[in-house]
């Protein structure tokens, strides 16, 4: 069952009834790889991301007739379909789907899928393999992928026979999309690509398995006990995450806080669930989130935490965290309860439906003096850390300049897609998000690459939205090929690249804790305007603070692919910080 | 207890995994124990009484329960795993079988069956034309007193099995299985 409702989604191929079967139109028997492409279909999938060979190819072959039912998008690299594939997931809610060979094909997926696991992304992959009987014989392009994919994957499965099909691909969504999403990979040996399936073909949509129940409905119990501790807290903070976004949460939330007056911060993947302006979000955790919700960590007495897992980037060191509090921890996930943090009230379950059933049992509320607190904090840190850096007169252009632009002349409206690392810090500060679901990043993993090939899986996920991506020139080179994609596909993704020549994140620490001792991190950048013109996507540089407003009013215009290179300070630092291993309480303003 | 007992660091969990009977599970469960750095002392696998459910039984010394416990529920996690239980020593009726290659060569000192049966429980069960294979079923403490006595006989090869448990409640296998549609196996 679907529990996100998508804004203005396009219609689905979806059958009205849940028990859909599909039937071939003859009673011919199909083979392999065209159940494969029928179960994709019968499963509402528009999409796929893929990058043919050899031991696929059968797959490709059927795929070719149905390409009036199924759009298939050519990447340069599988690690870019992974990642498109996740980021068509995150924005429209779908599973994202990708399509590789054996071998090399797979290993290049490799860390897509990682990352898809750690930031709960819904992802199928399926994966070619070599014929049944060459497996273990080291065949040509035959990996062990069953092997390699086990620990990050949410299930994976070998098909040796087409007959199988229909059920793995129906078990393989419903695992991939139910309870905390995940990827699945479909490993397809050649032979049940060829071979006959020896039944016609019938597709039934898989709701439930035995060994596999996601409680997704909160026990009555864990809800009277978190709404009790909630009535009785006194400086109640309410943290929320990723679940927010993944179960379509942010009206009810919304509406919870406002019911009972409680100061409300994001982790990074939570961020645009709330409206950056509403007068209860008090900031982002972690560390470099803002300096007022990471002191205020712990000086409440309660914590509200909600779809997320009290990751050690939010927690800073765990045996000095809010200890002083009690913990509400919600989350679909049982064994993520006490996994960092020891929760009083665990709330199992899907994060809209407990809040919609905590509502009713909340009483008003407001606290004034409290939430005066978290404002002294904003105060401060706008003093000494965002006006400075917004309204400086450097001779490069900062950062935080170029953010805060694109934010004011998007009116916080566009979807942010960023890679990782300083500039990804940046977007998260001074982007102002207003409306949900507009921030895209990797999170978990802070896979660099990541957001050239996202940003176009978004784009493909929700064509009504307009998609900035905001890349370093460290992670650009990482997965630049992308550009191919998207110059192919012709979608207006737009691309601002801040330059300053160094692996930022990786300068910072060895600048702050290792004694400025820069091993390695300066980059000799090509000519990015010409590597993409080469490519067929237009663009310019930036390189003046003057120039700066006209640049981004060009990018946003433009109704092709654009990319802006602004050239930034070379040696810029991202507070606040909370250093590796301190506590929360300890976070660094300079 | 003997002071050739293994040393244990910490406590003996016993975690028993029901699940269903799936190629590559044995794999994925046990790449849960390497991440964490934990060491399987045992591990048995075996049908159960019901058609399609299997049983893991693993051994592991840890000294931290809550890490055991954190264990327990990511292995839950997995996909077609049943159930997963944690349980201490004296929680569960459990038993081991141990078998010795003993040489019985001219000039060795000869074996006393009757004090190996009567007084160790152990069973010669092959005899070979100078060495006998003598099998004991028991806990680590009585195999490996038995262990012990048997040393100045000579080992010649020495093999226990995992260890086999059950809990000691009146719960039976389909109290603890969501479905109730199990078949029997025979």
């Amino acid at each position: 069952m679907e529990l996100k409702e998508q804004l203005g989604s396009t219609t689905s191929l979806h059958s009205d009834s849940q028990n859909h079967t599909v039937a071939t139109a003859e009673p011919a028997l199909i083979n392999g790889s065209h159940a494969v492409i029928q179960s994709l279909i019968a499963e509402g999938v528009d999409t796929i991301f893929g990058y043919p060979g050899g031991a696929i190819m059968p797959v490709y072959d059927a795929l070719y007739d149905y390409t009036d039912q199924v759009n298939h998008i050519l990447v340069r690299h599988e690690q870019g379909a992974g990642h498109a594939a996740e980021g068509y997931a995150r924005l429209s809610g779908k599973v994202g789907v990708c399509l590789v060979t054996s071998g090399p094909g797979a290993t290049n997926l490799v860390t897509a899928i990682a990352d898809a696991i750690i930031d709960s992304t819904p992802m199928v992959c399926v994966i070619g393999q070599v014929a049944k009987h060459l497996l273990g014989t080291d065949a040509f392009q035959e990996t062990d992928v069953m092997g390699v994919t086990m620990p990050i994957t949410k299930w994976n499965y070998q098909v040796t026979s087409a007959d199988e099909i229909p059920e793995v691909m129906a078990k393989a969504f419903y695992i991939a999309r139910s309870g905390r999403p995940g990827p699945v990979l479909i490993d397809i040996t050649k032979n049940a690509q060829m071979e006959l399936m020896s039944k016609p073909f019938s597709y039934k949509r898989c709701e439930t398995l035995i060994s596999y129940r996601p409680r997704v409905v909160p026990k009555q119990e864990q809800l009277e006990k978190a709404a009790e501790l909630i009535n009785a807290a006194k400086k109640p903070f309410l943290l929320f995450g990723h679940g927010i976004q993944i179960s379509g949460a942010e009206k009810v939330l919304e509406a919870f806080v406002e019911k009972t007056g409680i100061p409300c911060a994001s982790t990074l993947l939570g961020l645009s669930s709330v409206a950056v302006d509403h007068p209860l979000y008090m900031g982002w955790l972690g560390m470099h989130g803002n300096y007022g919700t990471n002191v205020l960590t712990n000086q409440c007495d309660l914590i509200i935490g909600i779809g997320l897992r009290f990751d050690d980037r939010v927690t800073g060191d765990a045996s000095r965290y809010a200890k002083q509090a009690k913990i509400i921890h919600v989350d679909i996930d049982p064994s993520e309860i006490d996994k960092i943090v020891k929760a009083d009230a665990p709330v199992i379950g899907d994060a809209r439906l407990v809040l919609e059933k905590l509502l009713p049992m909340v009483n008003e509320g407001s606290f004034p003096e409290w939430i005066a607190e978290f404002e002294k904090y904003a105060k401060l840190e706008d003093e000494q850390i965002t006006q400075p850096e917004l309204s400086a007169t450097t001779e490069k252009i900062k950062m935080a300049e170029v953010i805060r632009g694109l934010s004011n002349k998007t009116n916080g409206q566009a979807v942010i897609v960023a890679d990782v690392g300083q500039h990804q810090m940046m977007t998260a500060r001074y982007y102002q998000f207003k409306r949900p679901n507009s921030f895209i990043t990797s999170g978990g993993l802070g896979t660099m690459g990541y957001a050239l090939p996202a940003a176009f899986g978004a784009k493909v996920g929700d064509p009504s939205r307009d998609v900035y991506t905001i890349i370093g020139d460290g992670c650009f080179q990482m997965t630049i090929q992308e550009l191919g994609t998207i110059a192919q596909s012709k979608l207006p993704v737009k691309i601002i690249i801040l330059n300053n020549n160094f692996l930022g994140m990786v300068r910072q620490w060895q600048q702050l804790f290792h004694q400025k001792r820069y091993s390695f991190v300066e980059l000799e950048n090509p000519d990015f305007i010409t590597i993409a013109r080469g490519f067929g996507i237009d663009g310019h540089r930036c390189t003046s603070r003057e120039e700066l407003s006209d640049s981004l009013d060009q990018l946003i215009a433009s109704d092709k692919p654009y990319l802006l290179e602004v050239v930034v300070e070379k040696e810029e630092n991202v507070f606040p910080m909370v250093p590796a291993g301190a506590c929360v309480s300890d976070i660094r303003l300079k | 207890m003997s002071n050739t007992l293994p040393t244990a660091e910490g406590t003996t969990y016993t975690i028993c995994v029901f699940t269903e009977n799936t190629i590559g599970l044995l794999n994925k469960i046990t790449i849960l124990f390497s991440r964490r750095r934990i060491n399987i002392e045992s591990l048995t696998v075996s049908e159960t009484e019901r058609k399609g459910v299997s049983r893991f039984t693993i051994v592991i010394h840890h000294k931290s329960r809550e890490e055991v416990e954190k264990l327990v529920r990511q292995i839950r996690k997995i996909i077609e795993v049943l159930a997963v239980f944690g349980y201490l020593n004296d929680e569960i009726a459990y038993n081991e079988i141990a078998m010795f290659k003993i040489s019985t060569l001219s000039g060795a000192k000869p074996l006393d069956v009757e004090v190996i049966n009567k007084i160790y429980k152990a069973w010669v069960v092959y005899w070979g034309l100078d060495y006998v294979v003598i099998e004991k079923t028991g806990t680590l403490e009585e195999i490996f007193d038995f262990f012990n006595y048997i040393k100045p006989y000579g080992i010649l090869e020495f093999v226990r099995s995992g260890r086999v448990a059950v809990s000691k409640s009146s719960k039976s296998l389909v109290d603890y299985l969501p479905e109730t549609e199990w078949e029997y196996y025979i």
